[in-house]
């Protein structure tokens, strides 16, 4: 508990995109498609960047 | 109180203190305030100051409207951050406190900016230790507390699927945040999936949408309590009659001793918690009956409250033991107010005598004690099924007195009106 980072679960991490609505499932969907397939995301690097998203409306 | 930041935590407070919604929270007391400070200790890269919480409260002390009330702020605050670029790492009730009966998010490093693509972390841990606890209470008619205190990471998915009522099982939420997720759980365990989903185009939109579901379901969660025992207490005669002379004699400690801190213990409605508080203590009230505590809670009373059972008070738990104090390292009460229920433990739990007053002596402080005879109409409904050889000795006024002379001072008493029922303040002896 005292030392912060979660293990967020995969299950629960791709529910939640079906838990964003319509657009969600489709996230979840292409997500779900890439674990059966074993593609890898072509976002890895960004995902493990710094990038960060400010303002989202 | 000081919060020592590494760099990467320094980093995500420089992006924090500039938003919208940190002045607006801070200002209207639903967020700590913190000012970071000019000089830095060696080994951090940035320093905060907090104003101190007065008292900390655990999940398993709390009623189940202060848990709602406590992730409606969670979900709030997130979904304000959010739309500024801020995420909460992490959604534990922890980081939540009350102050004056309010909740207040406390954990500023909880914060961090949102990554594009990134899930909620969080998701998760809120279900377990905010949703599920939330529906057990009002959805399975099982109280939360004992269970968070036995677990505090709280009821997976899997554990709500198999504790879920047949009629309860086909609600959509139950469904979705229940069912599916279990099963989720279940099917990807350990598949490395959080990339994908950025990479599948997941952003904070998707998140602000399962929020806002979230709202809305546990704003529409509610626990309907049964009347308690300890609910229609303010109705026997005797509390009436007597609650003047009490809270006379309570104001002449209060006078006398000047507390900061008062533990009221058995504090049912927390009257005399509040004539504490509006001296100007840090009014602490601890009672057993969630029913009348969350009543309190709901009243708006700015007394703290701590749900839990006298007999077995929370004992220190998590990592090593010490990284939740139990109750009484916690309360540091410098009074103790101990009206209408020596008895009850005498009686009722069985406590001996000689170790109630022990107990009393353990705090360390001053006290103002209602002790009752074994002719009092309340002791004789509470023994109606004992024995007197399942009697404790030394629970008549004269020998009681004669424990209690061991190890306090009385410097005051009073009978009440019933003529079975007296007051003491006491005082430690040197």
């Amino acid at each position: 508990m005292i030392f912060g980072y979660l293990d967020a679960g995969s299950g629960s991490l791709i529910l939640q995109a079906i838990l964003g609505g319509a657009a969600g499932m489709l996230v979840a969907f292409k997500a779900w498609k890439a674990r059966i397939t074993g593609k890898q995301a072509v976002m890895d690097t960004a995902a493990e960047s710094d990038e960060h998203v400010i303002a989202e409306p | 109180m000081l919060r020592l930041l590494d760099e990467r935590g320094a980093r995500a407070w420089e992006s924090v203190s500039k938003t919208r919604f940190f002045d607006r929270e801070t200002q209207s007391g639903r967020l700590i305030r913190a000012e970071p400070l000019a000089e830095v200790p060696d080994g951090a890269s940035a320093a905060l100051e907090h104003p101190r919480v007065p008292f900390i409260s655990y999940p398993w002390e709390w009623t189940f409207s202060m848990l709602k009330d406590a992730a409606l702020l969670h979900l709030d605050l997130l979904a304000r951050s959010l739309a500024e670029g801020i995420t909460i790492k992490d959604a534990t009730p922890f980081n939540i406190q009350f102050i004056e009966g309010k909740p207040i998010f406390i954990d500023i490093g909880s914060f961090e900016e949102y990554r594009r693509g990134e899930p909620w972390i969080g998701y998760r841990q809120f279900t377990r230790q905010f949703l599920f606890p939330l529906l057990l209470r009002a959805w399975v008619g099982v109280p939360f507390q004992p269970w968070l205190r036995g677990d505090m990471d709280g009821p997976t998915a899997a554990e709500m699927r198999r504790l879920l009522p047949l009629g309860k099982r086909l609600r959509p939420a139950a469904l979705l945040h229940i069912t599916l997720q279990a099963r989720m759980e279940e099917r990807l365990s350990g598949t490395a999936v959080r990339r994908r989903l950025g990479a599948a185009g997941f952003d904070a939109q998707l998140i602000l949408a399962n929020v806002d579901r979230l709202h809305r379901l546990i704003e529409g969660v509610d626990w309907d309590p049964d009347v308690s025992g300890w609910s229609e207490y303010r109705s026997y005669g005797h509390v009436g009659r007597d609650r003047e002379d009490k809270a006379e004699f309570l104001e002449a400690a209060l006078e006398r001793h000047g507390p900061e801190r008062v533990l009221d213990l058995g504090a049912n409605d927390a009257y005399f918690s509040d004539i504490a508080r509006q001296r100007g203590a840090l009014a602490i009230a601890v009672d057993g009956d969630e029913t009348v505590l969350d009543s309190v809670y709901r009243s708006g009373s700015a007394v703290s409250l701590v749900l839990t059972d006298l007999t077995d008070p929370s004992p220190a738990q998590g990592w090593a033991g010490a990284e939740r104090p139990g109750l009484v390292e916690r309360a540091r009460p410098d009074l103790v107010i101990a009206y209408g229920l020596l008895h009850h433990l005498i009686y009722s739990s069985s406590v001996p005598p000689g170790a109630v007053v022990d107990w009393l002596a353990s705090f360390q402080c001053p006290a103002v004690v209602e002790f009752v005879g074994p002719d009092d109409e309340m002791v004789g409904t509470l023994t109606a099924n004992k024995l007197q050889s399942e009697l404790h000795p030394g629970r008549d006024a004269a020998s009681f007195k004669d424990l209690i002379s061991q190890r306090f001072e009385v410097i005051a008493e009073r009978s009440l009106q019933s003529g079975t029922r007296v007051l003491w303040q006491i005082r430690p002896r040197r």
